[in-house]
Order: structure tokens, then sequence, then C-alpha cells
């Protein structure tokens, strides 16, 4: 230790990335690798390989319940991706523009937003299932009861239940979309908002021609995020309707999870697995392009 | 003038997206509060004109729930604390150090964050008993660790890089080594992205339920959100209340905590979101 100290720039790095490459390779790329192997094999939950086949992929492709669960996947992640960022944009801005004009409650408001984003995904889903309750004294049935309307089958009718899987989703999740446009609003300069209102440009103008081209890389960024945690939502679903009415909200994440618990099949479920995974890798491969381009 | 009108138009909408995202606390509150009977009543006793602190005395005097709570903040504490140990060392190579292949260091951490831990579900349980740490706290510990290192590192990168090289500079020409300079300068000029990290990754594995789900089989090991799933499915109509004032003891702590903390936290994630 009495030796002096390399400058600053140079040094090997094997030595300090190597715990973090240690722990993430021992207990999330092993199991990631194995996964693939007990994908085509005859595993249940109860019993291990025994022999390798395509069986597994057989049966789940096959199987007359994944296009309706794949058509659920989509909805639910397309109008969540879009639903997100619509909302997270315009709180962000005008959370900002709150703050360029001094308005109070800004920071109220912001942590209100986030306070619903640490709320656990089990949590989320039993607080909005008190929600919907339908019965008459329900929350959002005795207030729509109260004005004359309803009352609305939120968790028992297909449709109704996908939709209010997207609002339970929504309230958690917007918070994220949030900061990550908020910080990539702060980072404009502000200026050109000043050029642009000396040439008399208005609100809507400046949005279209300043903001949104220039937050073109966190919108992209930010869509493969929220697009990969959506397709990876299942805990507040399986607290909210379990998967039901019927398939009605069974998204690709709980098939998945309800495959191996209570089908006890751990080789259909590591295809489900495979595929949730080829979907996610898919779009990491897109981020990596974006962020290689800018 | 017309600012005027924005004014009022900006708080007009917030004040519209406010009810929504406060709807959910504020109904918990309340049907927490309440007796059975008052449950029945629906939003006409969004104040309870009998209120209750029973339920929460129900819940808090099963012991059980206590030790659900505490395994949460146990396996929360040491898994943020473990993904901090393991980013300290990955985020000041990536910050300090110049290297081939930084970029795809890190873009591979990012990638790494984005398998859900759905996807490894199967084997991670069977790798566990193949360990022999399955329905030990260190399964749950050890993966939230891998789990939520990513996040970390790009954290405590953007702290480390904040932090001038000159500082340091100084102590290398008075003989320290590296390892020296990091624990003696670094890490305590980096403390409030440090402590953001682990927060935030604390956070995280407070509301994690597929991880200790699987891997903790003993009732008596389980945390908090493995513990009201299952709790859930005991109650019925008759005892929402209870069910509220479980939910909202498990909620409570996370956002307490974050709350308290935002300040800090919310600056180290702009500032990470904008370097990322």
């Amino acid at each position: 230790m009495t030796t002096r100290g390399p400058a600053p720039a140079d040094g090997r790095p094997f030595p300090w990335l190597l715990p973090a490459i240690a722990f993430t390779a021992l207990f999330y790329l092993v199991p990631v690798i194995d996964v693939v192997r007990l994908a085509f094999s005859d595993a249940t939950l109860v019993r291990g390989a025994s022999g390798y086949s395509l069986d597994a992929f057989r049966a789940v492709l096959g199987d007359p319940a994944l296009p309706q669960v794949l058509g659920t996947t989509f909805v639910f992640t397309a109008v969540n991706v879009i639903a997100l960022q619509v909302a997270g944009l315009a709180i962000a801005l005008l959370i900002v523009r709150g703050e360029a004009r001094g308005l109070r409650g800004m920071a109220a408001f912001r942590t209100l937003v986030l306070a619903a984003w640490v709320v656990p995904g089990i949590a989320n889903g039993l607080i909005w299932q008190m929600l919907f309750d339908e019965a008459p004294y329900g929350t959002l049935n005795s207030i729509l009861g109260g004005v004359g309307l309803g009352p609305v089958a939120w968790l028992s009718d297909p449709q109704m239940a996908l939709v209010s899987a997207v609002i339970a989703n929504l309230w958690q999740g917007t918070a994220f979309s949030m900061i990550v446009f908020y910080a990539a609003r702060r980072g404009i300069d502000p200026t050109l908002y000043e050029v642009a209102q000396l040439d008399g440009a208005r609100a809507w103008r400046s949005f279209r021609s300043i903001t949104l081209p220039l937050l073109r890389t966190a919108i992209a960024v930010n869509t493969v995020l929220v697009t990969v945690q959506t397709l990876n939502t299942f805990d507040s679903i399986l607290a909210l309707t379990g998967g039901g009415p019927g398939r009605a909200t069974e998204v690709l994440a709980l098939f998945t999870f309800n495959t191996v618990f209570y089908n006890f099949d751990l080789a259909g479920g590591s295809v489900l697995a495979v595929l949730l995974f080829t979907i996610s890798a898919a779009l990491a491969a897109l981020v990596h392009g974006w962020l290689g381009r800018t | 003038m017309s600012a005027r009108v924005g004014d009022l138009a900006t708080y007009a909408v917030l004040a519209l997206l406010a009810v929504f995202f406060a709807t959910p606390f504020v109904w918990l509150l309340s049907l927490s509060l309440r007796t059975p009977a008052e449950v029945f009543r629906g939003a006409a006793r969004l104040i309870p004109h009998e209120p209750t602190l029973g339920n929460f005395a129900y819940i808090l005097s099963d012991p059980a729930f206590l030790t659900y709570l505490w395994n949460g903040l146990k396996l929360s504490a040491l898994g943020g604390g473990l993904a901090v140990v393991l980013a300290i060392p990955a985020a000041y190579a990536c910050s300090r150090l110049d290297f081939r292949g930084k970029q795809g260091v890190l873009i591979g951490i990012l990638a790494v964050q984005m398998i859900s831990p759905l996807v490894i579900l199967v084997p991670l349980y069977r790798w566990m008993g193949a360990l022999e740490l399955l329905n030990l706290d260190a399964s749950v510990v050890a993966v939230y660790g891998a789990l939520g290192m990513p996040l970390a590192v790009w954290l405590l990168k953007v702290a480390f890089d904040a932090i001038p090289a000159e500082i340091e500079e100084v102590a290398f020409v008075d003989g320290a080594s590296r390892l020296q300079v990091l624990t003696r300068i670094t890490l305590p000029l980096a403390r409030p992205g440090i402590a953001s990290a682990f927060i935030l990754a604390m956070v995280m594995n407070w509301s994690q339920f597929l991880v200790p789900f699987i891997l903790l089989e003993r009732d008596g090991d389980w945390p908090i959100s493995v513990a009201i799933f299952n709790f859930a499915g005991s109650t019925s109509a008759s005892t929402t209340q209870l069910l509220a004032a479980a939910c909202l003891i498990a909620v409570v702590p996370a956002v307490a905590v974050f709350v308290a903390l935002q300040r800090m936290i919310v600056s180290a994630l702009i500032a990470g979101a904008v370097k990322g």
C-alpha cells in the first residue's frame, strides 16, 4: 500500500467488474440458460427432466388458449404503453410549466404520483379490487350510484375487466414515464423557448417544434422500457382479477405464472418464459439500436 | 392575461389528475377506519361516522403479521445493500477507468435489467435447490442483489461522474492506492447517490412478490408482499376493512420512506435519466 497508485485514467477494469458479473452470472444467467434447456424437456413441478423433445413447444404453441392470451397481452401492452406515456408526458410538461410560473403545489403533486409508483404490485391489485367492487357499496359504483349512474360491471364483464386492469396499471405506472420526461424536458435549453416566444410562437407551436423533436430519444427509449415493464406485469393482475373472468385479463406473464403454479407444467412454463424472453430481448436490441444511433 | 388563464388550466388539469391518483389512497384509509356496518354504506361513509382503529389493532395483534413486516424489511434491506455493494466497484470502474467495451458493459447491464424474474422463475427454483439455498433468506437476498445491481450501477456511475477527478488525483500524488481513494474520498462524497440507490433498490424489493413466493415455502419466512396475497384469499366481503388495514400497513412503509427522501431520490433518478 506504500506504492503510488496508478494514474486515474488507466487500470484493468476486470477486478472491479468481477463481483457484479459473478452475481449476475450465478443468479441470473445460469437460470436463463437453464430455462432454454427446460423448454425442450418434459419436466414438471414434481418430476425432473427425463428426456428432451419439442413436445412442450408443440403443446404450448398448439394450446387453443394461446392466441387469446397473446391477443390480450398485445391489447393490454399497447394501450398501456400509449396511455402511460401520454399521461406521463402531459404531467411532466404541466409540472415544468407550473414550476416555471412559480405555481405552488407542484412538488406535492409529483409526490402523489410517485407514491402510487412504490405501492407493491400485489397491494395495487387488492386496492383496485376494493375500488372496483361491484356491490352497491363498492367505491366507484356507490359514487356513480350517487349521481344516478351505473352500476358498472368493472370486473365481471370481460371487456370491462381489461379496461379496469389498464386503469389500475396506469395509476401505478405513470410515475416512471413522468420522471423520464420531466428529466428530458428540463434538459432542453430554455433559450430555445425564449426565442420561439420572441418570434410569436404559441404554446402548441413550441411543443410541436421544440419539445417533441428534442424529446424524441427520451420517448424512444422510454417506449421500450415501458413496453418491457408492461409485458412482464402480472402481480397486480393476479391480485385484481386472477386473469378472469375466463381468460379475459390473462396476459402472457400471468399465463406463464399460472402454467407453472396451477398446472405444475414446468416445461410448458419454460416455453412461455422463452417466448417472453425472446420478445423482451428483441425490444432490448431495439434500445441498443436507438442508443447506438444517438 | 393569457398566462393567468394558462395557470388556471394547469391547476384544473392537475386537480383532476390529483383526484385520480389520490382516490385509491383515500379510499383505502377510509375503509381501514370503518366498522363492518359502515363498509356496507359505500361512498356515503367516506368519512366514517364511527371511525375505529380496531382493524389495525386486530391485524397488528397477530404476531405472524409482525413477522411478515420484519421479514419484508430484512430481505429488502439486505438485498438493497447487496445490490449497492456489488454496484460500487463496477460503477467506479465505468466512471473512472478507460477500457475497451465500456459502452458494451453499460448496455449489457441495462439489458440484464430487462430480463424479468418471471423468465427465470422455474430454473431459479431448481438452481437454488441445487445450491441448497432454498427456503433460506440468502437465496432471496442473492437474487435481489442481482436484480437491483443494474439500476444501482447506473445511478452510482452518474454520482461518481459528478465528483471532480482532480480531488482523487491529489490523493494519488500523496501515495494513496485506488482502493484507498475509493473508500476514503470518493464514497463519502457520493453519499447522496449511494443512499438513493440503496433506498430505491429497497423499495423495489419491498414490492417484490414473485421471488420470495418461489424461493420461500414456509409461511414464517414470507415477507409482507407474499403474506397479503395469501391473506386476501382468506377474506370475504365482511372482512374488507381488515384487508384494507393490512394493505395500508403493507403500503405505508415504502410510501413513507420514499416520500420522506423523494427530493434526494428524484434528483438522483433525474441525473441518471439525463445521462442515460
